[in-house]
């Protein structure tokens, strides 16, 4: 690992080669009828021959920009608008279409994020890679099967999938079926953009397991691109962090994490935290310590004015028609029970299939249960009427996981309060103006009346979730739902967003499901947590507890999917120096 | 509704400059710019009277008359501006209605579920499968000599099946979506949800619709009228045709009086084409916003 040890840059003449060299690199978007905005600026940098770099920053960082500049992707309105991109010792920015084409086999191939929706639906796997070994011609048409077949090997898949189709897949199969395609060119350089994001965290871990052996044995240049500095630095040797289109550090990843220079490095550092820890913190965020997790104001002291609700859920099933005749009906939501106190906070935790949204659904009454009943203070959600439910959202709201799509795109902020207000309480003309500034200073949107104007797209990701969360605020719901309300949003604002949600329980005593798959985020804001697997529970109780002694094989295994740099590199970082 | 009006002036102004920012759509609306001047200030910029027939017959092009006379005596430069008010009001006012109807189907067959939808979609498979132009002729010969109102409804009637299903399943999809969802959580009725939520998402796919619908329109009214089957009083460029047919003026050497009227038909048609290919940057927020990010 001799290229891990330099510092950064200046390449010693005499040296091995760098592989890529990019000097002074600027990218520019400059779209019709809006001002050009510069995506990279300046950046320079070089990778060495075998090498596993990593790229990491937060979304509009230009990380993505980069990397299709490095592939020579590019499309407009991106241009490059300066610098230069020397692979070898050939201009990337100054080749022809058919120059590029041809030298994607041996050259550089990239992994894109949502990578296992770039296979064609109507073509099995094996005819993907046919077609590349007929237009590269590198495979001679007998041993092409066979060298499809050692390929998927190698991103341990079985020949099985070969005769498959892409829709027969799951996701994680589906990326590594793209993995071992870029494979397949023998390339040089393999640019990896968030190749696990779209993915589960279980599933996630077993990819990035995948990527690190695969670059380990074949020794091909790796550059990983990822907005999870805990997932970098696990693999890559080196550690390149990008902050507003420039490359702010640039180093081993064991300097990156035991000495970081850079201040946004260390932001981004501080936002690591272990939910198994005793005591557990983010800036401005600490949870309550392991073994006194009381927090929740009990039945007997209930809070004055709002209040919560007790949400019941008694041995409550949904099953879903099923996909084909003959086929079993799918049973998304098994068997389950729990109950929210009045002014609790419960997460409700698993992979993405484990039944979590749909439980959300039935206790909102956006779905019924096939079985058992949901009891909001009194009131049977499963057997109400349309009249009915919508009186239900005075008191059970509901923040959605998406910022970017919770947000009609077209209304102002003010206007999407305002309809809330208008439908759920009789507060009118001054009264409702009012309390829509009163909202929108809740969720810390100050001044009010800047923001009120707002469009969603003006607002950054974390603005655009308090605006979720103030609409959901509107009619002093006694209960929320949020449905993985940061896992859309950088590692930065979380922990702002989370303080939110727990500071909002605490003042109105309204209660808290949280729905997520990140656990340490579960262990800062929730008192209890049920772990929900295949739509059952397999393991309930007091958050701290459960995290600090797990009993359930499946919730070791969520804990130990989350990306742990110190697990890698020996112990746990010198929290020391930082601020 | 201040917020409202602010936020589609907005998207309105926007529109505009990613449609003009465009080559081939500005060179569409410019094309599109001419005819609309030429209809409207029609009396001042035509040397003579559409109708005034006190010319020599079957005149070639002079100076007095840049492209001729008619078998009846007519100016036929006169005629072709004249005749651009009937092709943009047809076009215009049939495109409009079409899309309207499609607007109106489309979205609420796209929101509601169960029987209600599948009467809607045998109605639309209906209007899709009977062939458009026998159909027109059929309820033209029906309602003849109605004048150009009737022509405007048969085209109406008969054009807005395809772009109710476009605009079902771009409905389908973004009733889907969270803020459609979470404007059920804020207390919204069905109504409001599609119009208000929905409908303005999908501003640049009705755009679309209404240009294709507004082609379309041009072409039918001219066909309709070149067989005949419109009021042949009336003086359009279909008519022309017509009439210069009638009159077999490629014979007598007139090809200005085919060509003229054809030609215009023509260029309306690809400016219509051309501001379509605009239209596609409206609904592209990424290249409105100029953002890489998300």
């Amino acid at each position: 690992m001799s290229t891990a040890t330099h510092r950064t840059t200046p390449s010693t003449p005499g040296a091995e080669e760098p592989l890529l060299r990019v000097q002074d690199l600027s990218v520019v978007y400059e779209p019709v009828g809006a001002p050009a905005t510069r995506a990279v600026r300046e950046v320079s940098f070089e990778v060495g021959r075998g090498e596993f770099v990593g790229l990491v920053g937060e979304s509009g960082s230009g990380k993505s920009t980069l990397g299709f500049a490095l592939t020579a992707l590019s499309k407009p309105p991106a241009r490059i608008e300066s610098g230069s991109i020397l692979f070898g010792d050939v201009d990337i920015a100054s080749m022809s279409a058919e120059e590029l084409r041809t030298q994607r086999q041996g050259g550089f191939a990239m992994v894109l994020q949502a990578g296992m929706n770039t296979l064609s639906p109507v073509r099995t796997i094996r005819k993907h890679f046919h077609d590349i070994f007929a237009a590269h011609r590198h495979v001679a048409p007998g041993d092409r099967d066979d060298r499809a077949a050692e390929l998927v090997g190698r991103v341990s898949l079985g020949p099985e999938v070969l005769d498959r189709y892409p829709f027969e897949l799951s996701g994680g199969m589906r990326q590594r079926v793209t993995i071992a395609l870029a494979l397949s060119l023998e390339p040089q350089l393999m640019v990896f953009d968030e190749p696990t994001t779209a993915l589960d965290v279980l599933v996630q871990h077993a990819v990035m397991d995948t990527i690190r052996e695969l670059q380990a044995q074949e020794g091909f240049t790796a550059i990983l691109i990822s907005h999870d500095l805990g997932v970098v630095l696990e693999s890559a040797h080196r550690v390149m962090v990008m902050h507003d289109g420039r490359v702010v550090e640039d180093a081993p990843s064991e300097d990156i994490l035991r000495r970081p220079q850079h201040e946004y490095t260390r932001m981004l550092l501080s936002h690591f935290a272990d939910p198994r820890a005793e005591h557990v913190a983010l800036p401005g965020l600490e949870a309550p310590v392991a073994g006194t997790a009381t927090s929740a104001p009990s039945a007997s002291s209930s809070p004055a004015a709002g209040g919560g609700l007790e949400l019941r859920v008694q041995g409550v099933s949904k099953s879903f028609g099923a996909p084909r005749r003959g086929a079993q009906p799918v049973l998304a939501v098994d068997d389950v029970s729990f109950t929210l106190a009045a002014g609790g906070a419960t997460a409700l935790v698993g992979q993405s299939g484990s039944g979590k949204s749909t439980l959300a659904k039935l206790i909102t009454g956006v779905e019924k249960p096939t079985a058992g009943t949901i009891h909001v203070g009194d009131a049977e959600v499963g057997s109400l009427r349309r009249k009915e439910l919508r009186d239900l959202r005075r008191s059970v709201q509901m923040v959605f996981q998406d910022p970017y799509a919770a947000l009609n795109p077209l209304s102002t902020v003010e206007y999407t309060l305002t309809r809330a207000l208008t439908n759920l309480t009789d507060l009118r003309g001054n009264a409702l103006r009012k309390r829509l500034h009163e909202l929108l200073e809740t969720v810390g949107l100050t001044p009010a009346a800047q923001f009120a104007a707002k469009l969603p797209h003006q607002l950054s990701g974390g603005q655009r979730q308090r605006v979720v969360i103030a609409r959901a605020l509107a009619a002093d719901p006694q209960v929320i739902i949020a449905d993985e309300p940061v896992s859309m949003l950088d590692v930065s604002l979380r922990a702002g967003v989370l303080a939110l949600l727990r500071d909002l329980r605490e003042r109105t005593g309204m209660s808290l499901l949280y729905i997520t798959h990140d656990l340490l985020s579960a262990r800062l804001i929730t008192d209890d947590i049920l772990v929900l697997h295949d739509g059952r529970v397999v393991e309930s109780g007091p958050t701290a507890e459960v995290m600090r002694h797990p009993q359930d094989e499946y919730t070791i295994r969520l804990l130990d999917a989350i990306p742990d740099p110190a697990r890698v590199h020996g112990a746990r970082p010198d929290r020391g120096d930082l601020p | 509704m201040s917020a409202m009006s602010t936020a589609l002036t907005t998207t309105f102004t926007a529109s505009i400059r990613t449609v003009w920012g465009n080559r081939k759509a500005r060179i569409g609306l410019i094309i599109l710019g001419l005819f609309v001047v030429l209809a409207v200030l029609a009396p001042l910029v035509a040397p003579y009277g559409p109708e005034d027939n006190g010319f020599e017959r079957n005149q070639g092009a002079s100076a007095a008359h840049w492209l001729g006379t008619t078998a009846a005596g007519e100016d036929v430069l006169s005629q072709l501006i004249f005749g651009s008010r009937i092709s943009l009001l047809v076009g215009f006012g049939a495109g409009g209605i079409a899309t309207v109807i499609s607007v109106l189907v489309g979205l609420s067959w796209g929101y509601v579920r169960g029987w209600l939808g599948d009467v809607i979609n045998f109605v639309v498979n209906m209007f899709l499968v009977i062939p458009g132009l026998p159909l027109m002729i059929v309820v033209a010969t029906y309602l003849s000599n109605g004048g150009i109102s009737v022509i405007v409804a048969v085209i109406a009637i008969t054009g807005w099946a395809w772009g109710a299903r476009v605009l079902r399943s771009q409905t389908r999809t973004l009733r889907g979506r969270d803020f459609v969802e979470a404007a059920r959580f804020s207390g919204e009725r069905a109504p409001r949800i599609v119009f208000r939520e929905i409908l303005p998402n999908m501003t640049s796919l009705i755009a679309g619709g209404f240009f294709g619908s507004a082609t379309a329109a041009i072409l039918a009214e001219a066909g309709l009228e070149y067989l005949g089957l419109g009021d042949s009083t009336v003086i359009s460029w279909g008519t022309m045709i017509y009439w210069a047919q009638n009159s077999n003026a490629l014979l007598t050497g007139q090809w200005a009086l085919l060509f003229a009227p054809g030609l215009c038909i023509a260029l309306l048609a690809t400016s219509l084409t051309l501001i379509n290919f605009g239209i596609d940057g409206i609904s592209n927020p990424r290249l409105r916003e100029g953002s890489t990010g998300r």
